[in-house]
């Protein structure tokens, strides 16, 4: 199959400017500049299908043409690169392996939007991706593919700052993301207004994922109908997903939209850790529910992920063996979403930790049949949390007992733990 | 009855560490007329001190000409800020899904009965600490521990206690 955004990571020293023009990188930018208008690009990437590989699956041309309509001046492109979905690390091989093609795609999407300045974020933690990608963008500069008049091309200028977080979930949502930006505490902000219109310091703003820019180039070079054959239907394109947890061969795997999750776990994973029986995975990151082995054969992409109740999320598939007790897999995701809360809405910032303490006492052995459904009812509550964060904070647990309800009804009628992670004798908090 | 008000806060900076606050108003002169750089301002304090002072949260303030109360929101709200003494090796061990179904517990523990530390306590000799943290994105390298920004993995427990043999060796 061909690659779209991982094409270049087996090329020696692909990260730098040389390995990566030798690969015909800059090359797209040249046709944009040379043979486009910025609405053409806008059109092509939108006929593309290309859509937020963020999780978010919006479209992108139609998001460059929203910024590129707003009169308000400078526009910005933001390159989301806070990659902390739990589960997930596509954007820090891109960031490590091929900052050029990410810096072409926002290079790409300026010229679409009449964007002249643009920040790059990159989680505090991604050490390796702050050195290649500044490297990067140091030698953009040199070679006149950022400043002045890029490329010999009168008018054109776009100026990169590059900026990193200091840990904090949160941030990866974007208006959140444009508070840190900004230097302040990574609380999101009311939306309406959206960031196509009011973004990093009020102004029009194109924020992208790191992989949904990497696309652009290739579409410019191949054509929507390339793009769109690569993946299956309506979900056109490639995804870079990733497997962890109890899979024999965890890591990144570039292909169609749409794959199985049976195809990325067997046939690219290795299928499950020493062999043993799959008890169900998760599609998406620590936000997706997840599902149980009757729905391996069910397409990783936006629209079958929601008819199954759950989300495609990041494409951080993680992979649960009969090891895995899914009381305890749900109490860690609860862990994270209430250390990661940032405290601002109540829903959230109580939510969250009630989920905890009732994971706990299910755990504990303490646990009533009536605690679930009072995790349905605090679901609905956390409901009207102000941001994604705590929209989805609960989804994992409540669908954990959704597709695992025997098991959380095993330790609560009869203090048995079928995987054997919850000892019941413990009636301090777990570790 | 605001009676604390303009008391100072307790210092937490060592004898020798005032005159370092020259070192980080010069490293502020870069970024005074940034917008936005309060993170980066923060980062180099760490970097001065190990950690971000009292001291250090006015200086930035003034410097940036932000209230000192948006400074220390800032701070407080990022996991990467140290408001003590920070190890020169800070271990982040990775605490979430992937992680902790293919190992993580063992290791944490392996390097806590190790060190003879608990999480967020820094070893006699200023060499080490541990946390325990959120996704670090890399698990693909699960269970995963990060060395500052060095990224480790996988671990279990032998290769945790190899890490910080390596680790105590570049000391040597």
């Amino acid at each position: 199959m061909e690659l779209v955004v991982t094409k270049n990571f087996g090329n020696p020293q692909s990260w730098t400017l040389e390995s990566y023009r030798k690969a015909g990188g800059y090359q797209a930018l040249e046709k944009v500049l040379n043979e486009m208008t910025p609405e053409d690009v806008s059109e092509l990437v939108k006929e593309s299908g290309l859509s937020g590989r963020g999780g978010a699956f919006f479209p992108t041309g139609l998001k460059w043409q929203f910024v590129r309509s707003d009169p308000k001046t400078p526009r910005y492109v933001v390159i989301n690169g806070d990659e902390s979905e739990p589960g997930t690390y596509v954007n820090r091989y891109s960031l490590e392996l091929d900052p050029h093609l990410m810096l072409e795609g926002m290079l790409i999407a300026a010229y679409a939007c009449n964007a002249t300045l643009g920040y790059v974020y990159i989680r505090g933690e991604y050490g390796l991706a702050h050195e290649r990608t500044q490297a990067a963008i140091r030698e953009a500069y040199e070679a006149g593919y950022l400043g002045q008049n890029i490329m010999g091309k009168e008018g054109f200028s776009f100026e990169v700052t590059f900026r990193r977080g200091a840990g904090a979930y949160i941030v990866g949502e974007e208006t959140a993301l444009f508070n840190s930006l900004e230097g302040k505490r990574g609380n999101p902000r009311y939306k309406p207004p959206f960031p196509t219109n009011v973004g990093v310091w009020g102004l029009p703003t194109a924020i992208n994922n790191v992989e949904t820019l990497s696309a652009a180039p290739a579409i410019i070079e191949n054509g929507t109908e390339w793009f769109q054959n690569l993946g299956h239907g309506e979900a056109t394109g490639t995804k870079m997903y990733c497997l962890s947890g109890r899979v024999a061969k965890p890591g990144v795997h570039e292909l169609p939209l749409g794959t199985t999750a049976r195809e990325l776990i067997y046939d690219y994973g290795g299928g499950v850790l020493d062999g043993r029986p799959l008890k169900g995975f998760k599609p998406g990151g620590a936000s997706s529910a997840a599902l149980g082995p009757e729905h391996l054969d069910a397409a990783l992409e936006p629209r079958s992920m929601a008819a199954l109740g759950t989300i495609m999320g990041t494409g951080g598939v993680v992979v649960y063996d009969d090891t895995v007790c899914m009381v305890d897999a749900a109490y860690r995701d609860a862990l994270f979403f209430e250390e990661e809360s940032c405290g601002f809405c109540i829903p959230c910032r109580e939510g969250a930790p009630n989920l905890v303490q009732i994971c706990e006492r299910i755990m504990h052995g303490q646990g009533t049949l009536d605690d679930l459904d009072l995790l349905e009812d605090l679901g609905a509550s956390m409901m009207a949390s102000f941001c994604g964060l705590g929209q989805f904070a609960h989804q994992p647990v409540r669908g954990a007992v959704r597709a695992f309800r025997d098991e959380f009804e095993a330790h609560i009628r009869d203090r048995h733990c079928e995987a054997g992670v919850c000892q019941f004798a413990n009636n301090g908090r777990l570790a | 009855m605001a009676i604390h008000a303009g008391a100072p806060r307790r210092s937490t900076l060592a004898p020798g560490d005032h005159a370092k606050l020259d070192d980080l108003r010069a490293r502020l002169a870069d970024l005074k007329d940034e917008p936005g750089a309060t993170l980066e301002a923060l980062y180099a304090a760490q970097a001065v001190f190990s950690y971000v002072p009292p001291e250090a949260v006015t200086m930035i303030a003034e410097e940036l000409r932000l209230p000192e109360s948006e400074v220390f929101g800032v701070l407080t709200f990022y996991t990467m800020f140290h408001r003590k003494p920070s190890a020169k090796y800070v271990l982040r061990v990775c605490r979430d899904l992937s992680c902790h179904i293919s190992g993580a517990p063992a290791v944490l523990k392996a390097l806590n009965d190790e060190l003879g530390t608990r999480v967020s306590e820094v070893t006699e000799d200023g060499l080490f600490e541990t946390e325990s943290v959120s996704c670090l994105g890399l698990c693909d390298l699960q269970p995963a521990v990060m060395v500052n920004l060095e990224q480790h993995g996988p671990l279990d427990a032998e290769k945790a206690r190899g890490l910080l043999a390596d680790l105590r060796a570049r000391e040597a």
